[in-house]
């Protein structure tokens, strides 16, 4: 595991800090008592390398690269057991998936699953203003390349031709919103926002 | 809360935000809904143009603010429609506009910045609305009385798991801005949705389990057993079918039954339905039509009982 008992280590101090004004709830992370409640709760707990338990005292030991690399990040399923039980009141599900969406923009996370596949859910949101289900599925089978992304579509086959027998698969052009270009605007408007808060230093 | 959340004429007024998933997975809970909130009483029409909250990944592919204006576009949408309170069936889409909502309304600096990014398309939010899952609308506004009352063909002999899942519930149900209408680990209402429309609830133990949610799409592998769980306990507590008002809960439960049956060796054939498909069915609605029941793409004696009826 990538923690260490190696006291001489050299922790990055200032990432705690970073954490704490840059990622939404992160401002309570100092709260935690490690009591477990968050990770005894999580449905998914098996298939992570730390657990949320874990993940907060790295924070707070300023473990940065060992945070970023951690696929805690990318087995959290959202369901906010861990929230509700928290007796410290940290937004746990938040700071997990704040940390997630840092570790993507931080260029941490480009191979992983999820950022392929939160790739493909933008791409169909800015073009289409709504989730083509269908066509974010398959960009996200073919971001694996060519031959991968014919295999996952071969496995899902079943899956899918249900859909479409039963009219869940949408089979047209993609619904769109008409005011396509307004929501555009205002996507770049944010964008922008957010990229000046950063030069700024104000959280966003 | 809500009392003080009237329009002008000192009347609620509620706007419908079908969701992506109304357009394909889950049109039958968006059929099933339009049908049986006007039979509760309630009138409500759909938001103009309205567009994705941004489900699960949204602040992973687009960023944090990004996301929050889409749901910020959507609220301005419905103020425009002079609403009081946007009302949705999808459990994310809820959990993102109630969220955003909530945060535009309690942080001034972040309502700033969502009208900066709205103001690029001309458009603005004053943060007048309330955004309410339909199951709290439907225990809050309309009360358990009030569907016995409207079912003309009771369910009867027919055994529900209520399945709420997760984010219906977790983490707004039990708040003040969530209308405070159940609990986040024991919710009682989608057996009581169940037993007021003359069906048995049987107990079950992992009502509000997680089925995997987005990861179960990003990465079945790590979460069929969560599924094969889910309809363990549905099988061990005698169900016909299974309920649920989520619309990726509904879709993961039974799309996944034959790659779960396949993995574990199970043989595994359970209905999942959406609570709003059996009251459909049970004020007397069409089958097709408003219930949806065509769409399931599992059916069990007892499912083709209710659709052919």
């Amino acid at each position: 595991m990538a923690v260490s008992s190696d006291t001489s280590q050299k922790y990055d101090l200032g990432f705690a800090r970073w954490v704490y004004q840059n990622v939404k709830g992160g401002d309570k992370l100092s709260m935690c008592m490690q009591c477990g409640a968050c990770s005894g709760s999580c449905p998914i707990g098996t298939e992570m390398d730390h657990g949320p338990r874990k993940l907060i005292m790295m924070v707070r030991a300023g473990m940065k690269e060992a945070v970023f690399q951690s696929n805690t990040l990318w087995n959290c399923t959202s369901c906010y057991r861990c929230t509700v039980r928290c007796p410290r009141g940290i937004p746990v599900t938040h700071v997990v998936q704040g940390l997630a969406a840092k570790a993507v923009a931080l260029g941490y996370a480009s191979e992983v699953d999820t950022a392929r596949f939160a790739h493909s859910f933008w791409w169909s949101v800015t073009h289409f203003g709504r989730t083509d289900e269908r066509l974010v599925t398959a960009k996200y089978y073919f971001s694996f390349g060519f031959i991968a992304g014919i295999k996952k579509s071969l496995d899902n086959l079943k899956i899918a031709l249900g859909m479409v027998m039963k009219g869940r698969m949408h089979v047209g052009l993609p619904h769109k919103v008409s005011d396509n270009k307004g929501l555009r605007a205002i996507l770049e408007k944010a964008t922008e926002i957010e990229m000046r808060d950063k030069q700024g230093g104000a959280e966003s | 809360m809500s009392d003080s959340n009237m329009n002008k004429s000192g009347k609620k007024k509620f706007v419908y935000y079908p969701g992506c998933s109304s357009q394909g997975s889950s049109k039958h809970l968006d059929s099933s809904l339009r049908a049986i909130v006007p039979a509760l009483g309630l009138e409500m029409e759909e938001i103009n143009d309205w567009n994705c909250c941004g489900a699960s990944v949204g602040n992973i592919g687009g960023g944090p603010l990004p996301t929050t204006a889409l749901s910020g576009r959507n609220l301005a949408k419905a103020e425009q429609q002079q609403a009081t309170d946007v009302i949705t069936g999808c459990a994310a889409c809820y959990l993102n506009t109630h969220g955003a909502n909530e945060r535009i309304k309690a942080d001034i600096t972040l309502r700033g910045k969502v009208n900066e990014s709205l103001s690029a398309a001309d458009m603005s939010y004053e943060a007048n609305l309330q955004v309410r899952h339909a199951c709290e609308v439907i225990v809050n506004e309309v009360g358990i009385d009030k569907i016995k009352a409207r079912v003309t063909k009771p369910l009867e002999g027919l055994k529900v798991a209520g399945y709420v899942g997760c984010q219906t519930v977790r983490p707004f149900a039990n708040t003040e801005s969530g209308g405070k209408y159940d609990t986040f680990d024991d919710p009682k209402f989608l057996d009581q949705f169940a037993e007021a429309c003359g069906a048995e609830a049987v107990d079950f133990d992992l009502k509000t389990s997680c089925c995997g949610g987005s990861v179960a799409v990003i990465s079945p592998e790590k979460t069929l057993h969560l599924i094969r769980d889910i309809l363990q306990a549905a099988q061990d507590s005698g169900a016909d079918v299974i309920s649920t008002p989520c619309p990726l809960c509904q879709t993961n439960v039974e799309m996944y039954q034959p790659a779960i049956n396949k993995k574990f060796g199970t043989n595994f054939n359970i209905p999942v339905v959406f609570y709003s498909q059996l009251m459909a069915k049970a004020f007397g609605l069409d089958a097709k039509k408003d219930a949806g029941l065509h769409r399931n793409t599992i059916r069990s004696e007892k499912l083709n009982i209710l659709v052919r009826e």
